[in-house]
Order: structure tokens, then C-alpha cells, then sequence
């Protein structure tokens, strides 16, 4: 359909607003979300938004979430040090008090958050295998708790293997959409 | 009480919902409310679905040209501006938009054979994306079979005292 449409027609394709993605995860649909603390280990290495976490033992009586090793609890909607929180009173506020929010259930998202590189090309030295998503694809975490459609409990030999689903692809990364992995989660 | 059932899909308990754009197929076709679709990509910048092939992303909530839209501004509303209205999560529904007859008689000559429901089957979007209780990927020979996408589970089974609809908990 040609823009504008011709005269006599009402058919107008917008194609979809021009969707803004300024933060490492956009949010379409969201789920239930609700405060964690986060381990040290994610307050020392800092974390990208939709980031995936697991649960882990803490001494105070919080909900406690660490890196996801390819298990789950949810993902975390907002990074410890993304660019869109520089100069205002998010900056590294999740850092300092030690909390960050969690979004569980089904929620639609985009996101940059997500394996680029087969799980064997990273481990193996070689040239760096690019993952081909496609819509529709299971969605697991990665051993680092990035989405991908590999199960690398498997690929590694966990015992704790098969992974378990994560989400689903809705749209694949591209230049139109800044190469950000869309999907709707399972969690 | 009188439960009015004027649309294809009745809802008691809302889930989730999110505006989707629509694959060639869906437009042209038109769908029923309730109907299955899966996630395709798309050129543009849109989250597009097309009919389901068994595999979930959600139901459409409102069909394509519907009885109760006639003579309104919604008349064929979402094919004109290719969206629809995704639901997904969990939802209580009453919809007439269910595999009446299983997949062997419907794909023979022979006579159709009605599928029994009951309460509590677990339904699976068909080939065509349709809630049924059988595992057309199975039946058909999809190399995929079987198909584990579970959507939900029977509350109601149809009959003469709900219109014939197919009341249903999605899991999806």
C-alpha cells in the first residue's frame, strides 16, 4: 500500500510506531515485578537490563537474587549502569542500596540482553559462530543468564540439565529495531 | 446467572493483553475470536502473529468480523488496520472457537466424529491453531510430535445450557 493511500481509500498500513529504545530492556507487556536484593557478586560485577536471575541463599530474611546459571526466577528490568540513567538519581542507585526489580511471569519485551555467539565459539577459541534466531524460537538463560535459544546445560554437560523454558522469540534482531532480541517470557 | 454469550469469546477472568500486527494470511482470511496464533518476523518494526500451527503465543481476543460488530465502528476494524488484540497469560474464557471433530474424521471422507470434551482436558491449539484436546502433530506425523505446548485446561464442556461453548482456563 503506497503512503499516502490513494484517494477513495481508507486502507492506511502504519507499520507500527517508531518504537524508542532507550534502555537495555523496553517493556511491552509487563508481568508481575517486585524487589530483590542482589548478591555480591552482582552489587561487584554490575548487571545489563534483562539480565536473567536465580534465587540464592541469603542471611537476612530477603528474597535474594544472583547471576542466572541457566536456572531461573525472573529477569531484572533495569541495569546497574545503563546510559540512560547517567546524570539523574538512578545513577548506580540499584548498586548502592543493593536492590535491583524483578519481572516474573509473562511480559513482552525487546531487549539487548541476549547470546550473540554460539555457546561453542565462545568456549572454543575459534571465530565467534553468530546465533540465527528465528520467531517462535524456546527461549532459555545461558549459562551467564543471558537469553538464548541454546540449552547450555546440555551443551556443558550440567547435571542439572535439560534448561528450562524461559520464553519465546517474537521478533528477531535486526537494523530496524536496533538489534534487539523481541520476546515474550515464560517464567 | 444468564451468562450472554454475543461474542466469540466470552471472558470471565482477564490475562494479559498486547496490540499485535497481523500476517498477510490473518488479513486476508480473517480469524474468530479465540483464535490461536504463533509469532513471525516481520520487516517493519511491528510484533506480527499469523494462525497458529500448534505452537502458542496467544489468542486473538475479538474475531475479524463478528456478528455483535456489524453496524458499528469496529466493523472490520483489525484487518483494515492490520492489528489485533493478543491475550496471553491466564484467563478464564467461554469461546465457540474449539476443534468440533477430531483431526482423523476431518481429514477423511468419512463421517465427522465429534470430539468429547471434559472437564478438566488439557487442550493444545491444533493445526490450525483451534483449541482442541488432541495432538494433531502426533496424529498428522509432525516431526515435532508430540506437541508439549500445553494453552489450558477444560472448566466447561460444551452443551445446551452454555450455547455450546467451550469453557476454558488458559495457561499460555
Amino acid at each position: 500500500m503506497p503512503f499516502p493511500p490513494p484517494p477513495g481509500t481508507f486502507e492506511i498500513d502504519f507499520h507500527g510506531i517508531d518504537l524508542i529504545r532507550s534502555r537495555d530492556c523496553v517493556i511491552f507487556g509487563k508481568g508481575p515485578a517486585h524487589n530483590v536484593a542482589v548478591d555480591d557478586n552482582l552489587i561487584a560485577g554490575g548487571w545489563p537490563g534483562g539480565q536473567g536471575a536465580q534465587w540464592v541463599a541469603s542471611e537476612a530474611d530477603e528474597p535474594t537474587v544472583t547471576y542466572s546459571s541457566g536456572l531461573f526466577g525472573g529477569f531484572l528490568i533495569w541495569g546497574s549502569d545503563e546510559s540512560a540513567d547517567q546524570y539523574t538519581a538512578m545513577t548506580g542507585n540499584q548498586l548502592v542500596y543493593g536492590h535491583a526489580v524483578m519481572m516474573t511471569g509473562r511480559a513482552v519485551i525487546s531487549t539487548s540482553s541476549y547470546e550473540r555467539y554460539t555457546y561453542e565459539s565462545r568456549i572454543g577459541g575459534g571465530p565467534l559462530v553468530p546465533l540465527i534466531y528465528t520467531a517462535q524460537q524456546t527461549l532459555y538463560f545461558s549459562l551467564r543468564g543471558l537469553w538464548t535459544y541454546e540449552d547450555e546445560l546440555v551443551l556443558s554437560g550440567s547435571p542439572l540439565q535439560p534448561a528450562r523454558l524461559t520464553g519465546v522469540v517474537c521478533q528477531v534482531p535486526k537494523i530496524i529495531n536496533e538489534f534487539f532480541l523481541g520476546l515474550q517470557t515464560r517464567l | 446467572m444468564e451468562l450472554p454469550r454475543t461474542r466469540d469469546v466470552i471472558t470471565q477472568v482477564k490475562g494479559q493483553t498486547f496490540p499485535v500486527g497481523l500476517s498477510t494470511n490473518l488479513t486476508q482470511l480473517g480469524w474468530a475470536g479465540g483464535q490461536g496464533v504463533l509469532w513471525i518476523d516481520s520487516p517493519y518494526d511491528v510484533f506480527t502473529v499469523d494462525f497458529s500451527d500448534g505452537r502458542p503465543a496467544g489468542f486473538l481476543l475479538w474475531g475479524s468480523n463478528e456478528l455483535a460488530d456489524q453496524y458499528t465502528a469496529y466493523t472490520g476494524n483489525q484487518p483494515l488496520y492490520n492489528f489485533a488484540v493478543l491475550c496471553y497469560g491466564l484467563w478464564l474464557i467461554s469461546t465457540s472457537t474449539y476443534e468440533r471433530y477430531t483431526y482423523a474424521s476431518r481429514t477423511s471422507n468419512g463421517p465427522l466424529v465429534p470430539i468429547v470434551y471434559n472437564p478438566s482436558d488439557r487442550l493444545l491449539f491444533s493445526l490450525r491453531g483451534i483449541y482442541t484436546n488432541e495432538d494433531e502433530w502426533t496424529l498428522s506425523g509432525d516431526p515435532r510430535a508430540p506437541n508439549r505446548f500445553y494453552v489450558g485446561s477444560v472448566m466447561e464442556v460444551p452443551g445446551s445450557n452454555n450455547n455450546n461453548f467451550l469453557s476454558l482456563q488458559t495457561t499460555m
